[in-house]
């Protein structure tokens, strides 16, 4: 196999390689601004040079030049080399910054360079804090600059679009932004404008950066040139957790970070999923995050007098114990739901079965022509798939409504939907019949006819498995805390620097904006012991297991198996 | 340049109004047909960018963003990308130009054979400074980079045409004096010192107007 | 310091290498009336040698052997060897090639290819249809300079002909080789001579030179193999194959051969251009060529070959010749040919400080050390010129230059270092002049 040595180490290879991306993959690093492993390779920051040489070859005989101690004698490029471009061949030997002084050298001239005229405003950037620019200046720029002269001026606090805004004067020209444009999304509205020192992105006179995967750029911005008009000045890197998890606005489960300062969420960002979405995320992934922090009801409520009235959980979960115990078959409705995760799904239809009732069926939530063969489906659900998988399926409207003007329905129970609101039913519909709702917003239409309302936690406060449009099963983390945290939610909560690093004497964590809620793995066996059935499992992980154990549409969908970039399904249309 | 001044790459207007009326903004069959010739000299589309931008340039006197936007619609390319080629490129005017471009050349042999004085002639003669234009919309003065006439110098262009070799300042002066009449100057053939040696002289027969190289002035001022 | 300016006429005791070049004939613009017309090109023989080795059942590679073999080098700058440059394309596939002929000439002093595509443009086209010839080319772009526009109606005017006439197109000289001739016009940026951000320019795109591997014969022009040529270099094509190879390399200097367009401008008497050999003796051309410095004053500095070669004293030019070896010994290199002569008079500040703008200004701003280094540089001189500099400023100015050259995309960024360093190396003094004395200890710096 061939070899290549990188500061004295020798490793084999194989395939083609460009040297940067062989070291970023053992882990190395070495440090760029331009290079992106998604998209063409201009070398233009000149961050990553590298002393390179290959061995020294007799030309007469062909065999290798040896040194006295019987060494290959290496020839080295009279230039140093940018280790993005290059690609890796057989006895090449490569020197980084960490074995010659040469490379350091120029990687810290290269950042004095880059620097002068950034304007250093870190203290009131978004980037700061998780700044490539900031932290390579750091860790392989020089201690002060020697530059001084005015600046360059550019145009600053412009917006592109609606999403995206540019401060030209922290641009470094890395032209990631204009190549996503041209080579990603293919939207071409970007383009650098002007020359040389005066160069910055922009779109041209009367053109809106308004490219519905625009916010990508601001994630591959190596500077803070481009940030986000919903997200800027909202929260300091350092004030947020990142959690890994996926979105829910579509049947894609694109991968994510969600952001949480103070229990809200605040931002929403791209995480690399080559079997899901890339690198990227769709605009409207990252958008109305206050979906998961406003108009969130805190606490159960349970009818009594013709009101909603507030009730403690057990009142709750006793409240709907009560009107579920004596139905049975055709006397209560299930609805389940594609917002929710599997188990949660899995968790209803073991209870419908043991009521004898028929498999819940789910609401659709379509919206045709929205999808675009990319990241954006016309499913605006993240679980259909994994509905399906469960035996269940979308409900016919019309049915429902016949059998709930039939008069036997005593019971709807509806898991984290709103079947009013989405036109399935209608209210009047639920006029003679008991309701219990999970629900997760006080916007929900179908609250005003529920007996028992039992407030849900979302996506970002569950844990829980997702199925994507693919077939391919992911795992959610909660990212932000609700109140009464449960331990397992404890134990997968994303976490932020102060959780890291603070000491538990810092009075850093907030109680604000925590919403009473329960997921539904935890509520449902709660209401399912009020009827006789034992669904208790140690945590949702233990349900999964129990799932892809039982069923062959999720074999294989174990939580240590789909980490963090989950697994493939095998293709089904298999009915559990 | 000032020592003291910060350089300032300036933001385009994002909406701005047009500035060729509508009805205007459009290309002849002809002049279509051309540009559809241009396209046929490259493999991809792109590659007429140039020539169509020339076009449209000397067209339209200039390149405002609905030209350039005209000009990308009809080669079918980006407007982004058309856009970033015309501001790359210096004698693309993205900005309204005078009748008469005046671009005299400052740089290297020019700045040390009077170039300098030569646009500074120019700045207090026309009242307006480099990189302006008369407020009577007749001459816009710039000091450019070489433009390949060093034996020349001092020299100049005007409007991307003509050069006008050996300035002198009352070769100047006849000049504006012919430009307000409107007059537009003819091509100049430079003649080589051995062509003067050993065949008196200009070698073209076709050409009227003949500039000698000869010893430059004397530069007063070299910045 | 006192700058010795040599004694005022021709360096007795040094030998020039271009030969007997009093007696020389010119042969790239040899004097002939109305050379440029297709008429009076073909009465002078012209086209007979892209006859001879079309009709003549040349190999191709036997083209570039002999082009090699004449040791023809470069003539837009890099001086690299023609012949060996055209062996560096791949076989023969299904795709397009491409020949770029590099018009572009920018580079400050430069003025040659100007004069011999207005005066001689078919020995170009000649030169140009060889070349393909040579390298199984049928699309040749001819890049030039936008600011020559009238030569380019000129040169379009002749191309017309040409093709009229059957020696550029389909079926040249009735055999199978056909090859069309593309002028494409450029619209100011000095970088488009670079040739992989002529390729670019070529493309329709913003110029931004490309890194280097993959190389332009590799993946050039649209990704295909392509070649790019200097003007003159092409030129001399038709030349070496009526002429000979050994005609070619015996004239003027051996290790880079052939006839060559001098572009003098600057403080002598009669600049303009001029035929010679190689080998010219720099002093041979300003005192006796050029017929001595204006006004008589005494030389202070000469540079030999467009903007970014680097500034020779008068005192180093003592039997210094225009060849690649001479001038490397002396510590300049051939470049262009566009030589600029400067006099006595000459405040060496201001002139860098011209040069570093040229430099700044004319950057694509692709990438780091030159987008950011050419602006500092022309500040720092600039700072130092108006008498606020010290010497501190100096020793960054060097460390600057380090910054720059050799790492970055193209040659641009050690075009712009090489004049700084080495006009701050050779004429110090003037620089120290202008300097105040440094209050600011060494050690401080500003904080970043």
């Amino acid at each position: 196999m061939p070899k290549v040595t990188i500061d004295n180490e020798v490793l084999e290879f194989d395939g083609q390689h460009k040297l940067l991306q062989l070291c970023l993959d053992r882990g190395q690093e070495l440090p760029h601004f331009c290079y992106h492993p998604a998209m063409s390779v201009p070398a233009n920051c000149r961050q990553c040079l590298v002393k390179v040489g290959m061995p020294k070859v007799d030309r007469a005989t062909r065999e290798p030049v040896l040194d006295e101690d019987g060494n290959p004698v290496i020839q080295y490029f009279p230039k140093l080399q940018t280790s993005c471009s290059l690609d890796v061949t057989d006895g090449m030997v490569v020197h980084t910054h960490r074995t010659d002084e040469l490379v350091s050298r120029a990687q810290r001239d290269n950042l004095e360079l880059l620097l002068i005229n950034h304007p250093l405003d870190c203290p009131i950037c978004d980037q700061a804090g998780h700044c490539p620019l900031q932290n390579q200046a750091y860790k392989y720029g020089p201690e002060g600059s020697r530059f001084e002269f005015r600046k360059v001026k550019k145009p600053k606090a412009v917006p592109l679009g609606p999403r995206v805004m540019l401060d030209g004067e922290r641009c470094i020209n890395c032209t990631r932004c204009v190549r996503f444009t041209d080579e990603i999304s293919k939207s071409h509205q970007l383009t650098i404008i002007g020359r040389g020192v005066r160069n910055y992105p922009m779109t041209p006179p009367g053109m809106e950066f308004d490219d519905p995967y625009s916010m990508n750029v601001i994630d591959i911005c190596p500077v803070g040139a481009l940030t986000s008009i919903d997200f800027r000045f909202k929260a300091r890197a350092w004030e947020v957790s990142k959690t890994p998890s996926i979105t829910a606005t579509n049947a894609k489960g694109s991968n994510c970070f969600y952001w949480v300062k103070d229990n809200r969420i605040v931002n929403v960002t791209a995480r690399e999923n080559a079997d899901v979405n890339g690198f990227w995320l769709p605009d409207e992934d990252r958008l109305n995050t206050d979906r998961f922090n406003d108009n969130r009801p805190d606490g159960p409520k349970v009818r009594m007098g013709g009101q909603l009235v507030d009730a403690s959980w057990d009142e709750a979960y006793d409240a709907a114990g009560a009107l579920l115990r004596g139905v049975t078959g055709k006397d209560v409705l299930f609805i389940g739901s594609a917002h929710a995760s599997v188990e949660d799904n899995y968790l209803l239809t073991r209870l419908a079965a043991h009521l004898n009732a028929d498999a819940p069926v789910y609401v659709p939530h379509v919206v045709a022509g929205a999808d675009d063969d990319w990241l954006v489906t016309d499913d605006k659900t993240p679980n259909a798939a994994g509905c399906e998988r469960l035996g269940i399926h979308p409900a016919d409207p019309a049915v429902l409504k016949s059998r709930l003007a039939s008069g036997d329905v005593k019971v709807v129970y509806v898991m984290d939907d709103d079947p009013v609101g989405a036109g399935v039913l209608a209210a009047n519909d639920l006029d003679d019949v008991a309701v219990i709702l999970h629900h997760s917003h006080t916007t929900n239409t179908t609250l005003a006819s529920a007996d028992v309302a039992l407030p849900s936690a979302m996506i970002v406060e569950t844990i829980g498995t997702f199925v994507n449009t693919d077939g391919h099963a992911q795992r959610v983390r909660p990212a932000k805390a609700i109140k009464g945290v449960n331990r397992s939610l404890m134990m997968e909560m994303g976490k932020s620097r102060l959780d890291e690093h603070a000491t538990p004497f810092d009075r850093w964590s907030v109680e604000d904006n925590k919403v009473s809620c329960q997921p539904g793995w935890e509520a449902l066996p709660a209401i399912a012991g009020r009827v006789s059935l034992d669904l208790k499992f140690k945590g949702p992980k233990q349900v999964m297991a129990q799932v892809a154990a039982d069923h062959s549409a999720f074999e294989g969908a174990t939580y240590e198996a789909m980490g963090l970039s989950g697994v493939r399904l095998v293709e089904s249309g298999a009915v559990v | 340049m000032d020592l003291h001044e910060p350089e300032v790459a300036k933001l385009p207007p994002r909406n701005p109004e047009p500035q060729v009326d509508p009805d205007a903004l459009v290309f002849s069959a002809e002049e279509k047909e051309r540009i559809a010739g241009y396209q046929k000299r490259y493999p991809t589309a792109e590659g007429a960018i140039m020539r169509a931008l020339w076009l449209a340039q000397e067209k339209f006197g200039f390149l405002p963003p609905e030209v350039i936007r005209l000009v990308a619609d009809e080669l079918g390319v980006p407007y982004a990308s058309a856009y970033g080629v015309a501001t790359f490129y210096t004698q693309y005017y993205k900005e309204k130009v005078g009748r008469f471009v005046l671009d005299v050349c400052t740089c290297f042999s020019c700045q040390l054979c009077g170039g300098v004085d030569m646009l500074h002639h120019l700045e207090s003669k026309l009242g307006v400074k480099a990189g302006e234009t008369t407020a009577d919309g007749m001459f816009t003065i710039q000091g450019v980079e070489c433009l390949g006439a060093c034996g020349s110098a001092p020299m100049m262009q005007v409007t991307n045409g003509p050069y006008i070799y050996n300035l002198t300042e009352d070769k100047l002066d006849e000049l504006i004096e012919a430009m307000r009449a409107g007059s537009m100057p003819g091509f100049t053939s430079v003649t080589l010192p051995q062509d003067e040696d050993e065949m008196g002289g200009n070698r073209r027969t076709d050409i009227d107007e003949v500039a000698v190289y000869q010893t430059p002035p004397v530069a007063r001022e070299i910045d | 310091m006192e700058v010795t300016s040599s004694s005022g006429t021709s360096s007795g005791k040094a030998t020039s290498n271009a030969g007997n070049w009093k007696e020389y004939e010119r042969v790239l613009l040899p004097p002939v009336k109305d050379l440029h017309k297709l008429d009076v090109y073909e009465d002078k023989g012209g086209y007979a040698a892209l006859r001879e080795v079309l009709t003549g059942k040349w190999e191709p590679a036997t083209v570039a052997d002999t082009v090699k073999a004449s040791g023809l080098r470069g003539r837009g700058g890099a001086s690299f060897n023609t012949g060996l440059k055209w062996t560096f394309m791949p076989p023969v596939d299904d795709g397009p090639r491409y020949l770029c002929c590099n018009g572009d000439e920018s580079e400050p002093g430069t003025f040659k290819d100007r004069q011999l595509m207005e005066y001689n443009p078919h020995l170009v086209f000649e030169g140009i249809l060889i070349a393909c010839y040579a390298m199984s080319i049928t699309t040749c772009y001819l890049y030039i300079r936008g600011e020559y526009a009238d030569w380019i109606t000129h040169m379009e005017r002749e191309l017309e002909k040409a093709y009229a006439r059957g020696y550029v197109g389909k079926n040249i000289f009735g055999t199978d080789f056909s090859t069309d001739i593309v002028i494409h016009k450029g619209a100011g940026a000095y970088i488009c001579g670079e040739e992989t951000s002529l390729m670019e320019s070529l493309e329709g795109k913003r110029a931004y030179p490309r890194i280097k591997p993959p190389f332009p014969a590799q993946f050039g022009c649209w990704g295909r193999p392509t070649t790019i040529n200097n003007v003159e270099t092409l030129a001399c094509v038709p030349l070496i194959i009526s002429r000979g190879a050994d005609w070619f390399a015996g004239l003027g200097a051996k290790t880079l051969p052939g006839p060559v367009l001098y572009g003098i401008s600057g403080h002598v008497n009669r600049p303009g251009v001029y035929e010679y050999p190689t080998g010219m003796l720099i002093s041979d051309l300003i005192y006796d060529v050029c017929r001595g410095m204006r006004n008589d004053k005494k030389l202070k500095a000469v540079v030999p070959g467009g903007s970014s070669t680097p500034p020779l004293r008068a005192d180093m030019i003592d039997g210094i010749c225009m060849d690649a070896d001479s001038l490397r010994e002396a510590g300049s290199m051939m470049g262009t040919a566009g030589m600029l002569v400067m006099d006595e008079d000459t405040d060496m500040v201001k002139w860098l400080r011209r040069v570093s703008h040229f430099y700044h200004h004319e950057s694509c701003g692709q990438c780091t050390p030159c987008r950011e280094g050419t602006g500092w540089l022309e500040r720092l001189v600039a700072k130092i010129d108006e008498g606020e500099g010290n010497l501190r400023d100096l020793d960054l100015l060097i460390d600057l230059c380090s910054e720059m050259e050799g790492r970055t995309v193209c040659a641009l960024a050690d075009a712009a270092a090489w004049p700084v360093r080495y006009t701050l190396d050779r004429f110090r003094d003037e620089f120290e002049a202008k300097c105040r004395p440094s209050s600011v200890p060494v050690t401080q710096l500003v904080t970043a």
